[in-house]
C-alpha cells in the first residue's frame, strides 16, 4: 500500500510521450530509415553530389506538399494542384513566345491566373457547399483540356519551346532555375525556395493568427465560425496559396527546361497528398504539419533517387512509396495512441 | 431600500429581449420568447429538454438571426448579425456543446477569433500568461497553456471554454449547462467564479437542469415550455420546487425515484475480481447480481468511469472479469457487446452520434442484429422498437424519423442512451445517465431502468449526483483514488456520509 505512489514519478516520461505525439514524428524516423538505408547502401548517394540530386526532386515536390498540407489542415483538397503547375508553366510560355513579352511580365501574367484559379476554387467550394474533392475534380479536368487544347491550337504541337530566346530569360532562371556548387554538388536553387516556404509555412501556422484559423476551420468549422473566425476568407486564402505554390514550381520547370509539355503535372496532386499524409495530416482536417509535409517530399526525392544510385529497377519506386506511406502513416497512429495513454 | 431600487426594472436593465420568434423546418422553436436580465444578477433560465433554451442563446450570441424580435442592450436595439458583433457587444457565451478546436492548444483555443497579434503574429508570451491567469482565477492552474484541447477530459474542456468566456471582458456571460460535465467540487468552483463576475457587475445567464444548482446561484428566474416565457423572473431562492417544475412541464411531476424490489436478487451477473487499470484502478472486486442496481459514487478522477470502462474491455486492465460464470475478454469491446454487455459512455456526444440520421437508426444501432434476417433489416420492427423508446425516454418532438442533429442537446443524449436501454443486455454500464436531462424524463429514465432491472439485468451506474446514487442503486460502492473503500445498501447511506468518503473527510458522526 503505497500511498499517493501516482502523484511523482510519470511527469517527465508523460512530457517525453507528449513530445512523441508530433504529427511529423512518423516522417521524421521514415527519412532518418531511409536515409541511413540508402546512405549504406551506396556511395555516391551521401556524396554532396549525390545528396544535390535527391534534394531536386524533394524540393518542387516540397514546395506543393508545404501548401497541399496547409490546405489539408483546413479541412479541403485541391486535386487541380498537380495541372495547375502545367497550366501556370503554360500560360507564362504563351505569353512570353507569342506575344513577345518580357519573361518577367509573362511570370507576372501567369501569377493573376493562379491566384484566379485558386480563388475561383475556393469560392465555388464555399458558396455551394459542396466537397472541394468534387470542385477541384472538375477545375483539374478542365484545366487538362485547356492545356492540351489551347497549346495544340497556338502552335500544332504538345510543346512549347523556345523560351531562352524570350528578353529577361537570364535574370529570371537566375532566380527560378539556376545552381548553386557546394562542396562540388551543383544544388538546385529551388531547394533554397524550398526551404524558405517550409520554414515561412511553419511559422505562419505555429505563430500567427491566421495559422490558428486554418487549424479550426479543419477541425471544427461551425466552432470556429462561433467565435468569430473569417472562415470563407481563410479558407478561399488556402486555395489562392496552393495555385500560387503550383504557379512557383510551373515557373522553375519552364525556366529550367525551357520548354513545356502540355500534360506537364498531371497525376503529381495524389503524390503531394500523399506527401502530407506521410508528414502527418489527416484526411479529416485540422491536423498536420508543414515540416512534416517537407520530410514527405525528402522522403519521395531519396527514394526516387535511391533506387537508382543502389541499382535496382527504377520501377519498383512507386512501391517503396506506397510502403513508406503505410509505415509513415502507422507509426503516427502508433505514436499517437502511445502518447494518449499518457493523459489517462 | 435595496429592494426598491430592484423593483425598477426597466432602468436597470442590462438585456432586453422581446418577442423573439424563431422558426426551424417542421419546429417553432421560439415563439414569442421575452427575458430580462439585470447587470449583476445570475439570471437563470429553465425548461424542458426541448424549450428553446439552447435556442435562445444562440440568438443572443448570434449564431441564430431570430425571426422577429428585439433584443436590447442598455436600453439600446441592437442587431446581433453574427457572434463577432455580439462579442463586440459584450456578450460571451459557453455552448452546450462546447465548441472547442482539438487541434489547437489551450491557449489558442482560448484567443481563438481575437487573438492577440501585431501584424498577424501572435503574441505567444502575453496570450501564454494571460492564459495561466485565467486559468489560475478558475482554480485550474495546472492545466498548461500549450497543451492540445484534444487531450483534455470534458470537464478540462470546460474549464477552457469557461475561460475563453472570461478573455472577453464581457459584460454578459451566458453559459449553458456549464455544470453537466463538472464534478462536485469544481461546481463550487464554477459558483466562486460567478459570484466573482457578478460583483463586479457582469450579469450571468445560466441554464441548468439542476434546480439545487437554481437555489444556489441563482438570482431570478425565468421558465420557457415549448418556446414560450411562461413565468418571468421569478425570485431563484423562493419559489417552491413544485411550482418550477410544473410550469415547466405543465403537470405534476413526482420526482421520486422508482420502488426497490422486495424479493431477492438473482445470480451473479458480473463479477470483477482484481480490476487493475494501471496508475488509475488498483485491484477492484465485485459483484453484480440480477436485477441489482450497483452504484459507484466517487470524485472525477477517482477511476469510477475508469473501472466501467475496464469492465467494458474499452481500456486496458488486468485482472479477472465473468460475466454469468464465462470469461470476459479483457480489452475487447466487441466480445463484452456479443456476450451482453452495454455501456452508456460520458462522453456521449463523442460516441458516435450519427447527426445526419434519423433519431430511429441512432437509437437502433447498437442492436441493429437483432433486427436483421440474414443480413436484411426489419424496418417495421426497427422503428417500432425506436419508436417505444422515443415514447419511454420522452424524446422531444416524439418523431423517431427526424434526423437527430435538429434536436435539443437534452433529447440527443436521451436518444443516445436509448442505444443501450433496448432489450436483451444482461449488463447495463450507464455512466452519468442524466446529464443534460431534464427534472420530467429523468424520473422516466430512472422507472425505465428500474424496469429492465426488474426483468433481470445486472445495472452498474455511475453518477456525479449523490442522491441520484443513493435513491437508484441497491448497493453503493464508494470509490477514492482508485480503491473500494467502502460498501453498504444504499438505504444506510445518507449524502453526507458519501461525500465525506468520497473526499477522504472524517466521517461526521452526530
Ligand atoms: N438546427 C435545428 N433545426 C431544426 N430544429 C431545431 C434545430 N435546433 C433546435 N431545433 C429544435 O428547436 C427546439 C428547441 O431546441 P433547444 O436546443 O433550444 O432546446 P433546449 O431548451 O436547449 O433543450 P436541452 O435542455 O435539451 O438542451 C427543439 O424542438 C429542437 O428540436
Ligand atoms: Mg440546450
Amino acid at each position: 500500500m503505497t500511498v499517493g505512489q501516482d502523484a511523482g514519478g510519470p511527469v517527465p516520461a508523460a512530457r517525453v510521450r507528449g513530445m512523441l505525439a508530433r504529427p511529423e514524428i512518423g516522417a521524421l524516423i521514415g527519412a532518418l530509415v531511409v536515409f541511413v538505408f540508402f546512405a549504406s547502401l551506396s556511395e555516391v548517394f551521401r556524396s554532396p553530389a549525390g545528396i544535390a540530386n535527391w534534394l531536386d526532386p524533394a524540393s518542387t515536390l516540397g514546395i506543393m506538399a508545404v501548401a497541399v498540407a496547409a490546405l489539408m489542415i483546413g479541412g479541403e483538397f485541391d486535386l487541380s494542384a498537380g495541372v495547375m503547375t502545367g497550366s501556370t508553366a503554360i500560360v507564362t510560355g504563351l505569353v512570353a513566345t507569342r506575344l513577345g513579352w518580357n519573361i518577367w511580365l509573362a511570370i507576372g501574367v501567369s501569377l493573376l491566373f493562379a491566384v484566379l484559379v485558386g480563388f475561383l476554387n475556393g469560392y465555388l467550394v464555399m458558396r455551394t457547399g459542396l466537397p472541394s474533392f468534387i470542385i477541384t475534380l472538375g477545375s483539374f479536368l478542365m484545366l487538362q483540356g485547356l492545356n492540351l487544347g489551347v497549346t495544340k491550337l497556338l502552335t500544332g504541337t504538345v510543346l512549347i519551346r523556345g523560351l531562352a530566346d524570350v528578353p529577361g530569360y537570364h535574370s529570371a532562371s537566375m532566380v527560378f532555375a539556376s545552381t548553386v556548387s557546394v562542396f562540388g554538388g551543383a544544388f538546385r536553387v529551388s531547394v533554397l525556395w524550398w526551404i524558405g516556404l517550409t520554414l515561412l509555412a511553419v511559422y505562419v501556422l505555429r505563430r500567427t493568427s491566421f495559422g490558428n484559423w486554418v487549424f479550426s476551420v479543419g477541425g471544427d468549422v461551425r466552432a470556429a465560425r462561433n467565435v468569430g473566425v473569417p472562415v470563407v476568407r481563410t479558407k478561399i486564402t488556402l486555395f489562392v496559396t496552393t495555385a500560387v505554390a503550383a504557379w512557383l514550381v510551373g515557373t522553375i520547370t519552364i525556366l529550367r527546361l525551357t520548354s513545356i509539355q502540355a500534360n506537364s503535372g498531371i497525376g503529381q496532386e495524389l503524390i503531394y497528398i500523399v506527401a502530407a499524409v506521410i508528414g502527418g495530416c489527416l484526411l479529416t482536417g485540422g491536423y498536420g504539419s508543414a515540416a512534416g509535409a517537407t520530410l514527405g517530399a525528402l522522403i519521395f526525392g531519396m527514394v526516387s533517387q535511391g533506387i537508382v544510385y543502389v541499382g535496382w529497377d527504377a520501377d519498383w519506386f512507386k512501391f517503396f512509396l506506397g510502403a513508406m506511406l503505410l509505415v509513415a502513416v502507422l507509426t503516427n497512429q502508433f505514436v499517437r495512441r502511445y502518447a494518449e495513454e499518457a493523459k489517462r | 431600500m435595496e429592494d426598491i431600487s430592484r423593483e425598477q426594472s426597466d432602468s436597470s436593465s442590462l438585456l432586453q429581449m422581446r418577442g423573439i420568434v424563431k422558426q426551424f423546418p417542421g419546429v417553432r422553436a421560439l415563439d414569442g420568447v421575452d427575458l430580462d436580465v439585470r447587470a449583476g444578477e445570475v439570471h437563470c433560465l429553465l425548461g424542458q429538454n426541448g424549450a428553446g433554451k439552447s435556442t435562445l442563446i444562440k440568438v443572443l450570441a448570434g449564431a441564430h438571426q431570430p425571426d422577429t424580435g428585439e433584443v436590447l442592450l442598455g436600453g439600446e436595439a441592437v442587431k446581433l448579425a453574427n457572434p463577432t458583433a455580439a462579442m463586440r457587444q459584450g456578450i460571451a457565451t459557453i455552448y452546450q456543446e462546447l465548441d472547442l478546436v482539438d487541434g489547437l492548444s489551450v491557449a489558442e483555443n482560448i484567443f481563438l477569433g481575437h487573438e492577440q497579434a501585431t501584424f498577424g503574429f501572435t503574441r505567444r508570451g502575453e496570450m501564454f500568461a494571460a492564459t495561466r491567469k485565467l486559468l489560475a482565477r478558475l482554480g485550474h492552474g495546472e492545466i498548461r497553456p500549450s497543451t492540445e484541447v484534444g487531450r483534455l477530459s470534458p470537464a478540462g474542456k470546460q474549464v477552457v471554454s469557461m475561460a475563453r468566456a472570461l478573455s472577453h471582458e464581457a459584460r454578459l456571460i451566458v453559459m449553458d449547462e456549464p455544470s453537466a460535465a463538472l464534478a462536485h467540487d469544481e461546481v463550487t468552483n464554477l459558483f466562486r467564479i460567478i459570484r466573482e463576475l457578478t460583483s463586479q457587475g457582469v450579469a450571468v445567464v445560466y441554464i441548468s437542469h439542476r434546480l439545487e444548482e437554481i437555489r444556489e446561484i441563482g438570482d431570478r428566474v425565468t421558465v420557457l415550455k415549448d418556446g414560450r416565457t411562461v413565468a418571468v423572473g421569478l425570485p431563484a431562492r423562493t419559489t417552491p420546487t413544485a411550482t418550477v417544475v410544473s410550469l415547466m412541464t405543465g403537470r405534476n411531476v413526482e420526482y421520486v425515484f422508482p420502488p426497490r424490489p422486495t424479493g431477492g436478487f438473482g445470480d451473479e451477473v458480473l463479477k470483477v475480481e482484481d480490476l487493475t487499470v494501471p496508475g488509475v484502478v488498483s485491484g477492484v472486486s465485485f459483484t453484480v447480481r440480477a436485477g441489482e442496481i450497483v452504484g459507484l459514487a466517487g470524485l472525477v478522477g477517482s477511476g469510477r468511469s475508469e473501472i466501467m470502462e475496464a469492465v467494458y474491455g474499452a481500456r486496458r486492465a488486468t485482472g479477472k472479469v465473468t460475466l454469468n460464470g464465462r470469461p470476459v475478454k479483457l480489452g475487447d469491446t466487441s466480445h463484452s457487446v456479443r456476450i451482453g454487455m452495454g455501456l452508456a459512455p460520458e462522453e456521449r456526444k463523442a460516441q458516435g452520434l450519427l447527426l445526419d440520421q434519423s433519431v430511429a437508426r441512432n437509437i437502433t444501432l447498437a442492436s441493429l442484429g437483432r433486427y436483421s434476417r440474414f443480413g436484411w433489416l426489419n424496418r417495421k420492427l426497427e422503428n417500432a422498437e425506436a419508436e417505444r423508446l422515443v415514447k419511454a425516454l420522452d424524446i422531444r418532438p416524439p418523431d423517431p424519423n427526424r434526423p437527430i442533429k435538429t434536436l435539443s442537446g437534452g433529447n440527443q443524449q436521451k436518444a443516445v442512451l436509448g442505444r443501450w436501454l433496448v432489450e436483451g443486455r444482461k449488463l447495463l454500464l450507464l455512466d452519468e445517465p442524466t446529464r443534460g436531462v431534464d427534472v420530467g424524463a429523468r424520473a422516466e429514465l430512472y422507472a425505465l431502468v428500474r424496469r429492465l432491472a426488474d426483468e433481470g439485468v445486472g445495472v452498474l451506474l455511475v453518477s456525479s449526483e449523490v442522491p441520484e446514487v443513493l435513491g437508484l442503486a441497491d448497493r453503493v460502492l464508494v470509490v477514492r483514488e482508485g480503491r473500494i473503500v467502502h460498501e453498504a445498501p444504499a438505504t444506510e447511506l445518507d449524502e453526507h456520509h458519501v461525500l465525506d468518503l468520497v473526499m477522504d473527510a472524517t466521517p461526521s458522526h452526530g
